[in-house]
C-alpha cells in the first residue's frame, strides 16, 4: 500500500480503528435521533407541504399565476431548475473527478455530497416539468412510438438534449452512489441486531459479502463510472447552458456559456455541500472525519472556480462592447445599470468579490466564516442565473415589447418548498444511510489516519 | 472422505496478506478472501484474474451510440423529415451538428448502466439475494481466508489447519460439509 | 304416430289443484308483491321490507344507477330538414349592409357561418371608405345577453300588443310630444316618424353625442363634403378626422391615397392641435396649442391670406404656422388644399370656412353646397327640449338610439326632468341610462337583425338587411313607431313599399333592382330624397342655422376665447367613440393608438407638466409603478382619473375621452361594461347586497362647455393631485426606438426623390444589412469593405430552399401609409378567437393580441451614434441610452403593425423540444396547437415577441367569465368555426390566416387555376382602410407582394440578425425638409 508523507495533515483525526469508523457510522443508525434532526426534519417538512401545495395550485389553475409575462416566458421556473442542476453538479464531481485525481480527503465527504446531487438533481428535474403549460403532456418530450404515426420529438432542440443531459445525469449518479452504498448496507446488516433494521439492510445490501474478487470489480466498477460520469459532468451543465447559448436573445446568445456554466455549477455546488456538512458534522458528531482540513480544501476549489465566473462576467461584458452589435452592448449596460441592476449587484458581490477572501488561510479556515459564505455563494449563484434569464428577456429587440418580471407568491412558495423537500430527503438520507463511504474511509486509515501516522514515527 | 472449509481469521488486512503468501508459497490455494474493504494486492497472492468490466461498459457505449445515431436518422431524416427553423435534413450528415449531445448522452447512459448491471449480475449481488460471508464481523473489521480440503487434495485437513495456524490467525474454524 | 309428451311443472299440476289454477292466474306471485308495494310510494311507511327485498332493491338500484351514468350526455342538436338553399354548411355566406349608429357610418359585408354573423368586413365593391375598429367589431353586440329581449313596462316584462295599447291610450291624450333622435338619414325612417309626427302632432330632435352644430350653423345649416384625396397642402386646427371627426374612415381612405412617396404627388399634412390625436401623429408638421388657441390659429390664417395683421404666437408654433400658410399660398385658387378645424365653435368654424373660399377650396376640397347628412343634431332645441320637460311641458318623450341621460352635458337635468314627463318611451336597444328611466322600453332590433336604408348624402342611398332573424322578441324602432301611428304595416314592407309603390307580398321576389341594391348594398334607382322638414311645421328652419354669417364678428368672438390656467380637451377614442361600445370586450380591450392603454380612460398630459407637478416618477408606468390619480373640475363637476403622460400634448393641458363612464347607475348595459377584478368578480359587487358594478373610466360629457348655444369640447379646468395610485393597463410600456434603425426606417421627400430609383438596400435611408465578403461585389475594382453581400446570402448550412417551391406567402406592410387606426387589431382578434383577457390579465403584460400596433415617439437622441447631440447633453453612452428612454416633448411618432414575421429561418422552431411548431413548404410558420406542451422556449427566443401563451383557460377560468365572449351562452357564437379556440397552456400567434388561405386555395383548386393574386386576403390586409397590408404569394413573381418586397422602400424587421422574416415593411417617407 503506499504511504503518505508524513507532514500532510491526517485526514481521520484521533485513535481510529476500522471498528471505531464502523461504530461512529453507524451512531445516528441505530441510536435515536438526536433533538437537531427532529427540529430540522420537522421545519423543513412543513416547508416541503407548503411547497407541494404551491405546485398542486399551479397545476390547477395554470402558468398564470406565476409572474410571468408575453415578454418574459422564463423566470423563476428556470432560474430555479438551474440552480438546482448547478447544485447537482458538485457531488458527480467530488466522487468522480476527484477520485480519477486521486484526491482521498473526498472520501470523508462523497457519500453526502453524492446523495446531495441525487436530490437536487430530482428538485432541478421537477421545474422543467411544471413550467409546462400541459404538464399531463409532459411524456411527449421522449421519442416514444404513438398512436399519432411518425410523431416525433425535435432533435435540434436544446430543451430536448436536456431531457436527455438531466435523466442520464440522473440515473446514472444514482447508479455510481448506489453501488458505493452496497458494501457499507452490508456492513450495517451484519451489525444491527434484528428487527426491521436487520430486514431493510438485508434487502438493500443485495446479499453483499465482501469477495476478492467481487472488490477487484467493485474498485474497476467504481473507476470507469468515474471516468465515465467526468465528462457527463461538463456535459450536463454545458447543454444546460446552450438552452441560452444557441438562442438568439441579446445576453443569451454567447459562446462562452458552456465552460462559464461549468465552473459556476461546481462552485455553486461545493457551496452548497459545505452548507450541508457544516450542519451535518455538527447534527451527527462527525467532526473527525469531516473537519478543517477537508473544508479548506473544498474552500480552494471555490476560490478557483469563483475565479473563473469572475473571469466570464468580465468576458461577456468585454465582448458585448467589442462586438459593436448594438442589442448586445445594450443588453449588458442594461443589465448593469438596467431597472434590474440590484440583481447584477448581488451576483457580482457575492460570486465576484466575496469569493477572494478566501485567499486569506485565517478565513478560509474558519468553518463559521465558510459557513456564511457558502450561503452568499447560493445566493449570488441563484442570482446569476436570474439575471441572465430575467435580465435579458425583459428587454430584446423590440422596445415595444420590453417589459417587466414580478414575482408572485406562487413563484416563491415553490421555490421555498423545494428547498423544503432537498432538506427533507436529505434529512432522512442522513438517518438511515451511512452518510460516510465506510469501506472507502478505511482504506486509507493507515496512509491517513492520525494514530497511524503517529505510529510511523 | 470428509471434504472440510477452513476459515481463518485476521484482525488486520496485511496480516491476511502474509498470511496468504505463505501458504500459497506452501503450494495450497486459497479459495475465497472476506474483507470488509479491497486490500489491494492480495488478487495476484490468490489469483484472481483481472476484471474485463471496462471492456463491456465500451462496447455498451458503442452500442448506444449507434442506437442513438440510427434513432434520430430515422425519427428526423427517414421517418418524417420536416423543415424546423429552416435547418437542412436531407442527410444526417447535414444535421449531424444537432445530433451530437443526444448521441453523447445516450452513450453514457448506455455505457453506465451496462456495466453497472453486467457487475451486479456477475457479483450475484441482485435484490433478493442472501450474503454467505463466514462471519458478520468480515464486513466491519475481521478479515477471513478460506480454503477448502477439495480444492487441495494433495495435502490432508490436518496439515492445511497446521499451515494455517502456523499463520497465527485471531481463530481458526474449520467446518465439514 | 307422434306422442307429445307432458311435462309437469309439480304434482299440483298434474292432480289440477285449485291453488295450482289460482297460480295460474294471477301472474304476480308472493315475492314480488314486496316491490310493488316498495314502488307505490303512498304505501310506503306500513310496508316491511324484507332483508332479501331490501337486497334485491339495493342490487337493482345500483346497477340502475350505474347504467344511468354510463349514458353518454345528450347533446341537442337540430337538423335541417329542408336546407336553405344558401346555407351550405361550413361554407360562409356575405350579406352586403350598412352599419350606422348615429356616429359612424359604413357599407359592410356581414359574413355568416350557418346562419350566425360572425365578421363584419368592407364593402369595397360598392362601398365608400373602410371600416373602423367601431364598426367591423361590432358584431360582437348582437349577442350581448343584457340587450333587451322584449318591451317592458318599468322592469316587467310585457308583449308587444300590451305596450302598444297601453302607448297607444296615453299617446292619444298625450300633448306635446317630443321625439329625441340621433340624427335620422333614412328616407324611410324618416318618413315613417313624419308620419307619426303627423298623426300626433309631435316634433322630431335630432341629437348627437358628439355635436357638430357649430360647424353647421358656420356653413348655412349644411355639413360640408370634404375630400382629402385632392388636398395638396392640408391644415387641421385640432380635427381628428382619421380617428374620430366627421366620416373619418371615408377622410382615412382619402388622406392615405396621396401619402404614398410613389405618387404623382404627395400631401403635406400640418396639424395644430392639444391632445396627441391620431391625426397629429401622422402629421408631416405638428403644433402644440391650447384649446383656446384655435380660433387664434384660424384667425391669423385667414388674416394672412387675406393680407391683414395676425397675431403671433411663441416660436414652435409661428414657425409651423408661417410654413403652413406659404404652403396655402402656393396652392390658392387651385383648389388643392383644404383647412378644417374640429373645433364646434361656430366662430371658428365660420373663420374655416371662409378660409378654404378664400384658397378657392370650394368645391373641390370642399362641397358646403349640398354637403352629408349625418350629424343634423341641434344643441340648441336639444337645451330648450330639457328646459321644456322641467317645466312639466312635454306630455310625452320619446327616446330613439340616443342615451341623453349619459351624453348630456347637463344630463342630471335631463333626468329630473324625465321624471316630470308623462309618457316616457325608450326605443333603445338596452335599459341604459336613459331607457332605464323611461316607463316604457320598446326595444329595436340590432342592425344586423334589420331593414333598413340610408342615405349619406345627396345622390346615393345604401340598403341595411338583416343578417340573421332576431334573437329575441325585439321590434324596429320605426315599427313601432308606425303602429302607434295606426299603421299596421310591417317595417319591411314599409320600405319596400317605398322603393316601389307597387310592392305587394306577392311580388318582393321579382323586384330585380331592389333584389340588385340588397345584393349590393347600394340602391341603384332614383336616390331617395331625405326629406329635411322633420315631421310637422315646428322646424323653425333658419333660426339658427345661419347665425354667424359676419366674419369680422367671428374673428372677434376666436380670439376673445377665454383661457385658463389648465385647459382640458376632451376627445373621442377610436375605441369607444361617444361611448356605445362601452359592453364590447374587443374594442374594450383594444389598446388606444397612442398610449396604448386599455380598459380606461385618463388624464392627458405632458410629462414635462408631470415633472413640474413633481410626479416625475409615474411617467414610465409598470407593473409596480402606478399612475397618480387627479381631481379634475370643470363646470362645478369634478372627476378622479389617473394621469396618463403623454408625450406631444400641450403644455398646461390635459385631454379626456369622452365616452367612458357607462352604467355608472349599474345599468344592464353589458356585461363587459364594468371592473372585473383580480379573479374577475365586478368590483364593488357582492359587498354588499346593493353594490353597484364600477363603470370603467369615467364621464366626462359633463365638462362640455357651451358656446353660442353649441357643445364645444373643451373648457378651463382646475386640477389637483391626489395620493391615490391607480394600475394602468397599457400594453405597451416602453415609448421610443432607442435608434435601432433597423427595426424603423424613415426617410423625408427630398431624399426619397434623390434616390427612389436606386435598388433596394443601396439608399442612404434602406441600408442593406450586409457582411463584408472577399469578392468585387460592388464593382469597383477594388476588395475592400465597402464590398458587401446580404446577410441573406450567409448560411451555416445549406437550408431549405423555398424561392421557387410551391406557394410562399408573405405580406408587406407600408409605414408610410398606416396610420395606426387599429381595425386590423380587431379585425385579426374576432377572425381568429383570439382571447379577450380583461384588463388585469394586460397589466400583467399579458394581452393575447396577434397583431398589435408597436408606437413609438421620437426621442431628442436619435440614435447611439448620434454623437453630436449626446456631447451636446453631455452624457456618455450609458446616460445617452438612459435618455433616449424620454420621448421628444412634440415627437414624431411611428405606427408599426407587428404580428409574426413568418421568418424562413424561425428561431422558434429549432427550440422547440416536440416540433409544436415548424415550417410548412408554403413558407407559413405553423402553429400545431394539440402537439404544444407549453415550454414558453419559442416565445423567449423570438425576436419580435409576437407569440402568445394561454396563461389561464379563458374559456372557462372564473377570471375572464364578464369578459370572455367564449364563455357567454350567446356570445360564444360570434367564434370562428374555422379557428381552433386555443385550451390553457399551449401558445399561439398570428398564422397569417391559414383558414383562409386554405379556402382560397380550394376554390383555386375548384376553378382549376393557379391562386389568382389578391383572392386571398388576410383578416388585416382586408380590414385596413389605408390598403397599407398587402398579402400574398412570394414565390408568385407577378403578384404585388413580390413587387413591393422587391421595391427601393422594402426592409425586413431586425433583417440583419438572419431569420429571414417573409413579412416585408416598407420606409416611412415624411413630406418633411430634412
Amino acid at each position: 500500500m503506499q504511504k503518505e508523507a508524513a507532514i500532510r495533515e491526517p485526514l481521520i483525526l484521533g485513535d481510529k480503528s476500522y471498528s471505531q469508523i464502523t461504530e461512529d457510522v453507524m451512531a445516528p443508525i441505530v441510536g435515536s435521533p438526536t433533538m437537531w434532526w427532529k427540529v430540522l426534519i420537522t421545519i423543513s417538512g412543513i416547508i416541503a407541504a407548503w411547497g407541494v401545495g404551491n405546485i398542486l395550485y399551479l397545476l390547477g389553475v395554470g402558468i398564470g399565476t406565476w409572474g410571468l409575462n408575453k415578454t418574459v416566458g422564463w423566470a423563476w421556473d428556470i432560474t430555479n431548475f438551474v440552480w438546482w442542476v448547478g447544485i447537482g453538479h458538485a457531488g458527480t464531481l467530488i466522487s468522480a473527478v476527484l477520485l480519477l485525481f486521486r484526491q482521498k480527503w473526498r472520501m470523508a465527504i462523497n457519500r453526502s455530497a453524492e446523495a446531495m446531487t441525487i436530490f437536487a438533481v430530482m428538485m432541478a428535474a421537477l421545474f422543467p416539468g411544471i413550467h409546462m403549460g400541459r404538464i399531463w403532456q409532459a411524456y411527449w418530450v421522449f421519442p416514444l412510438p404513438n398512436q399519432f404515426g411518425s410523431l416525433w420529438v425535435n432533435f435540434n432542440s436544446p430543451l430536448l438534449w436536456d431531457v436527455f443531459a438531466i435523466s442520464t445525469y440522473f440515473s446514472v449518479s444514482l447508479v455510481f452512489w448506489y453501488i458505493g452504498l452496497i458494501p457499507d448496507f452490508a456492513t450495517i446488516r451484519d451489525k444491527v441486531s434484528g428487527g426491521w433494521r436487520k430486514k431493510l439492510y438485508t434487502a438493500l445490501s443485495f446479499g453483499w459479502s465482501g469477495r476478492a474478487k467481487h472488490w477487484t470489480r467493485f474498485e474497476e466498477v467504481s473507476l470507469v463510472l468515474a471516468g465515465i460520469a467526468t465528462p457527463l459532468v461538463f456535459s450536463v451543465h454545458s447543454i444546460v447552458s446552450m438552452d441560452f447559448a444557441t438562442a438568439i436573445i441579446p445576453g443569451w446568445h454567447t459562446t462562452i456559456f458552456p465552460p462559464y456554466f461549468v465552473s459556476g455549477a461546481v462552485f455553486s455546488g461545493f457551496a452548497m455541500v459545505l452548507t450541508l456538512l457544516l450542519i451535518m458534522r455538527k447534527a451527527m458528531g462527525l467532526e473527525a472525519y469531516i473537519h478543517t482540513k477537508h473544508v479548506e480544501y473544498m474552500n480552494i476549489v471555490i476560490i478557483v472556480t469563483g475565479s473563473i465566473v469572475g473571469v466570464a462576467y468580465i468576458t461577456e461584458l468585454f465582448i458585448s462592447w467589442y462586438s459593436g452589435v448594438e442589442y448586445e452592448s445594450y443588453a449588458f449596460i442594461n443589465r448593469a445599470t438596467g431597472p434590474y441592476w440590484w440583481s447584477y449587484a448581488i451576483m457580482m458581490t457575492c460570486n465576484v468579490i466575496s469569493p477572494q477572501l478566501f485567499w486569506f488561510k485565517k478565513l478560509r479556515t474558519s468553518l463559521m466564516f465558510t459557513f456564511i459564505m457558502s450561503l452568499i455563494i447560493n445566493l449570488g449563484m441563484w442570482y446569476e442565473r436570474y439575471v441572465i434569464i430575467v435580465t435579458s428577456l425583459h428587454r430584446d429587440y423590440l422596445p415595444s415589447s420590453w417589459s417587466e418580471f414580478h414575482s408572485t407568491f406562487v413563484d416563491l412558495g415553490i421555490f421555498v418548498g423545494t428547498l423544503g423537500i432537498f432538506m427533507t430527503l436529505f434529512l432522512l438520507f442522513a438517518r438511515f444511510f451511512p452518510v460516510l463511504a465506510l469501506n472507502e474511509l478505511k482504506t486509507i486509515l493507515k496512509s491517513s489516519g492520525e494514530n497511524f501516522k503517529k505510529a510511523d514515527h | 472422505m470428509a471434504r472440510k472449509v477452513f476459515h481463518a481469521m485476521y484482525d488486520d488486512d496485511d496480516k491476511l496478506k502474509e498470511a496468504a503468501q505463505l501458504i500459497v508459497d506452501k503450494g495450497i490455494r486459497v479459495k475465497e478472501v472476506f474483507s470488509p474493504f479491497p486490500i489491494h494486492g492480495i488478487d495476484p497472492i490468490i489469483g484472481v484474474k483481472r476484471t474485463r468490466l471496462a471492456i463491456c461498459a465500451f462496447m455498451y457505449a458503442l452500442t448506444g451510440t449507434s442506437l442513438a445515431l440510427l434513432g434520430m436518422w430515422y425519427f428526423m431524416i427517414s421517418d418524417w423529415p420536416m423543415n424546423i427553423g429552416g435547418k437542412p435534413n436531407q442527410s444526417l450528415i447535414n444535421n449531424i451538428t444537432s445530433f451530437l449531445p443526444v448521441t453523447f448522452e445516450f452513450s453514457v447512459l448506455c455505457g453506465a448502466h451496462g456495466m453497472s448491471i453486467t457487475y451486479l449480475l456477475r457479483n450475484g449481488t441482485v435484490p433478493g439475494m442472501i450474503a454467505d460471508n463466514p462471519h458478520p464481523r468480515s464486513t466491519n473489521d475481521r478479515f477471513i481466508m478460506e480454503v477448502t480440503t477439495d480444492e487441495n487434495s494433495s495435502m490432508s485437513a490436518d496439515d492445511i489447519s497446521q499451515l494455517l495456524s502456523s499463520t497465527n490467525p485471531e481463530e481458526l474454524s474449520e467446518k465439514e460439509y | 304416430m307422434g306422442v307429445t309428451k307432458k311435462y309437469w311443472t309439480g304434482l299440483d299440476e298434474l292432480h289440477g289443484t285449485e291453488g295450482y289454477k289460482e297460480s295460474v292466474q294471477n301472474e304476480f306471485t308472493a315475492e314480488t308483491q314486496a316491490a310493488s308495494e316498495f314502488l307505490a310510494e303512498e304505501s310506503l311507511d306500513e310496508t316491511s321490507t324484507p332483508r332479501r327485498d331490501f337486497l334485491k332493491f339495493m342490487g337493482f338500484s345500483v346497477t340502475a344507477a350505474t347504467l344511468a351514468a354510463c349514458e353518454a350526455p345528450v347533446i341537442k342538436s337540430i337538423p335541417y330538414i329542408n336546407r336553405p338553399a344558401e346555407i351550405v354548411p361550413g361554407i360562409a355566406n356575405y350579406y352586403a349592409s350598412t352599419y350606422y349608429d348615429g356616429n359612424d357610418y359604413g357599407n359592410i359585408l356581414v359574413k355568416t357561418r350557418e346562419g350566425r354573423p360572425i365578421f363584419i368586413k368592407p364593402n369595397k365593391d360598392f362601398g365608400e371608405g373602410g371600416l373602423n375598429a367601431r364598426i367591423n367589431s361590432s358584431v360582437i353586440s348582437l349577442y350581448d345577453e343584457e340587450r333587451l329581449r322584449g318591451p317592458q313596462m318599468g322592469d316587467a316584462a310585457k308583449t308587444w300588443s300590451q305596450v302598444d295599447s297601453a302607448i297607444a291610450g296615453e299617446l292619444a291624450s298625450a300633448s306635446n310630444i317630443k321625439i329625441l333622435s340621433s340624427t335620422i338619414i333614412s328616407p324611410t325612417a324618416k318618413k315613417a316618424v313624419s308620419e307619426f309626427a303627423a298623426k300626433h302632432n309631435a316634433e322630431l330632435i335630432q341629437y348627437d353625442a358628439v355635436s357638430y352644430s357649430g360647424l353647421k350653423k358656420a356653413n348655412n345649416g349644411i355639413i360640408p363634403k370634404y375630400d382629402f384625396s385632392k388636398a395638396r397642402t392640408i391644415v387641421s386646427i385640432a380635427a381628428d378626422f382619421i380617428g374620430t371627426w366627421l366620416t373619418s374612415n371615408v377622410f382615412q381612405t382619402q388622406y392615405t391615397k396621396r401619402r404614398q412617396p410613389e405618387g404623382s404627388w404627395m400631401s403635406q399634412h400640418y396639424q395644430f392641435e392639444t391632445n396627441m390625436s391620431l391625426t397629429g401623429s401622422n402629421a408631416d408638421y405638428r403644433a402644440l396649442i391650447k384649446p383656446s388657441d384655435e380660433g387664434k390659429i384660424a384667425a391669423a390664417i385667414y388674416e394672412t391670406l387675406t393680407g391683414g395683421t395676425a397675431d403671433t404666437f411663441e416660436k414652435a408654433i409661428q414657425d409651423n404656422l408661417d410654413k403652413a400658410v406659404a404652403k396655402l399660398r402656393e396652392n390658392k385658387d387651385k383648389g388643392a388644399s383644404l383647412v378644417v378645424t374640429g373645433s364646434n365653435d361656430s366662430n371658428v368654424q365660420k373663420i374655416v370656412a371662409e378660409i378654404n373660399k378664400v384658397l378657392g377650396n370650394e368645391g373641390v376640397t370642399v362641397d358646403s353646397s349640398q354637403g352629408i347628412n349625418f350629424f343634423q343634431g341641434d344643441d340648441t332645441k336639444v337645451t330648450n327640449l330639457v328646459k321644456e320637460m322641467n317645466s312639466g311641458k312635454v306630455g310625452a318623450l320619446i327616446v330613439m338610439g340616443v342615451n341623453p341621460a349619459y351624453s348630456l352635458a347637463n344630463a342630471e337635468e335631463f333626468v329630473s326632468g324625465l321624471a316630470k314627463v308623462k309618457t316616457s318611451i325608450s326605443l333603445n336597444k338596452y335599459a341604459d341610462e336613459t331607457g332605464s328611466k323611461c316607463k316604457y322600453m320598446c326595444p329595436d332590433n340590432h342592425f344586423l337583425e334589420s331593414w333598413n336604408d340610408f342615405s349619406p348624402y345627396e345622390g346615393r342611398t345604401d340598403i341595411s338587411q338583416p343578417a340573421i332573424n332576431k334573437l329575441w322578441s325585439t321590434r324596429p324602432a320605426q315599427e313601432s313607431l308606425l303602429k302607434w301611428a295606426d299603421n299596421d304595416m310591417s317595417w319591411y314592407n314599409y320600405l319596400r313599399t317605398n322603393y316601389n309603390s307597387s310592392y305587394s307580398e306577392a311580388t318582393k321576389h321579382f323586384d330585380d333592382s331592389w333584389n340588385k341594391a340588397v345584393m349590393t348594398g347600394v340602391w341603384a334607382g332614383a336616390s331617395m330624397e331625405l326629406s329635411n322638414n322633420s315631421g310637422t311645421e315646428s322646424t323653425s328652419e333658419g333660426e339658427e342655422t345661419v347665425s354667424v354669417n359676419n366674419i369680422s364678428a367671428a374673428l372677434v368672438a376666436a380670439k376673445g376665447a377665454k383661457t385658463g390656467d389648465w385647459e382640458i380637451k376632451l376627445y373621442e377614442k377610436i375605441g369607444m367613440g361617444a361611448g356605445d361600445h362601452a359592453n364590447n370586450p374587443f374594442l374594450q380591450e383594444l389598446p388606444d393608438p397612442m398610449t396604448k392603454v386599455t380598459w380606461d380612460n385618463y388624464i392627458t398630459m405632458a410629462p414635462s407638466d408631470m415633472r413640474e407637478l413633481g410626479i416625475g416618477d409615474h411617467i414610465y408606468l409598470g407593473q409596480r409603478t402606478f399612475a397618480i390619480k387627479a381631481n379634475v373640475t370643470v363646470n362645478g363637476k369634478t372627476v378622479n382619473l389617473p394621469i396618463m403622460p403623454q408625450p406631444g400634448q400641450a403644455s398646461k393641458t390635459i385631454g379626456i375621452a369622452v365616452g367612458y363612464g357607462r352604467g355608472a347607475g349599474d345599468e344592464l348595459i353589458g356585461r363587459a361594461a364594468y371592473q372585473t377584478g383580480e379573479y374577475g368578480d365586478y368590483l364593488n359587487a357582492g359587498t354588499d347586497e346593493n353594490a353597484v358594478r364600477t363603470p370603467i373610466g369615467a364621464n366626462v360629457f359633463g365638462f362640455v362647455s357651451s358656446v353660442a348655444g353649441d357643445s364645444v369640447y373643451s373648457n378651463i379646468a382646475t386640477l389637483e393631485l391626489t395620493e391615490e395610485e391607480y394600475k394602468i393597463a397599457s400594453t405597451q410600456m416602453h415609448s421610443t426606438v432607442m435608434g435601432r434603425d433597423s427595426i424603423v426606417k424613415e426617410t423625408v421627400l427630398a431624399q426619397f426623390e434623390k434616390e427612389k430609383n436606386k435598388p433596394k438596400g443601396m439608399s442612404t435611408y434602406n441600408v442593406m444589412p450586409g457582411l463584408v465578403v472577399h469578392e468585387d461585389t460592388n464593382n469597383d475594382g477594388v476588395l475592400d469593405g465597402r464590398d458587401k453581400s446580404h446577410v441573406r446570402n450567409f448560411d451555416l448550412w445549406e437550408a431549405h430552399s423555398v424561392e421557387q417551391v410551391g406557394h410562399r406567402w408573405g405580406m408587406s406592410i407600408d409605414l408610410g401609409s398606416c396610420n395606426g387606426c387599429s381595425a386590423c387589431v380587431t379585425a385579426c382578434h374576432i377572425e381568429n378567437n383570439v382571447p379577450v383577457v380583461g384588463k388585469d390579465e394586460v397589466h400583467r403584460h399579458r394581452d393575447m393580441h396577434w397583431m398589435r400596433i408597436d408606437r413609438y415617439y421620437s426621442s431628442e437622441i436619435k440614435s447611439i451614434n448620434d454623437t453630436e447631440t449626446i456631447e451636446e447633453k453631455g452624457l456618455g453612452v450609458i446616460g445617452a441610452y438612459a435618455d433616449m428612454e424620454n420621448p421628444e416633448d412634440n415627437p414624431q411618432t411611428v405606427h408599426m403593425p407587428m404580428m409574426c414575421q413568418h421568418c424562413n429561418h424561425a428561431p422558434c422552431e429549432t427550440v422547440c423540444p416536440v416540433a409544436a411548431t415548424t415550417h410548412s413548404n408554403e413558407g407559413l410558420n405553423q402553429m400545431t396547437y394539440n402537439r404544444c406542451i407549453g415550454t414558453r422556449y419559442c416565445a423567449n427566443n423570438c425576436p419580435y415577441k409576437v407569440r402568445r401563451f394561454n396563461w389561464f383557460n379563458y374559456q372557462a377560468y372564473k377570471k375572464f367569465k364578464h369578459i370572455n365572449v367564449s364563455q357567454q351562452e350567446y356570445g360564444r357564437m360570434v367564434l370562428n368555426p374555422d379557428v381552433t379556440v386555443r385550451s390553457r397552456g399551449v401558445m399561439e400567434k398570428c398564422s397569417l390566416c391559414v383558414q383562409r388561405i386554405q379556402s382560397g386555395k380550394l376554390e383555386a383548386k375548384k376553378a382549376s387555376t393557379p391562386v389568382p393574386d389578391g383572392s386571398i386576403q388576410t383578416a388585416c390586409a382586408e380590414a385596413c382602410p389605408a390598403n397599407a397590408i398587402t398579402f400574398g404569394d412570394l414565390n408568385d413573381k407577378k403578384s404585388v407582394v413580390t413587387q413591393l418586397s422587391a421595391d427601393n422602400r422594402a426592409y425586413g424587421a431586425l433583417e440583419e440578425i438572419g431569420v429571414q422574416p417573409n413579412i416585408y415593411y416598407q420606409t416611412i417617407v415624411r413630406n418633411t425638409e430634412a
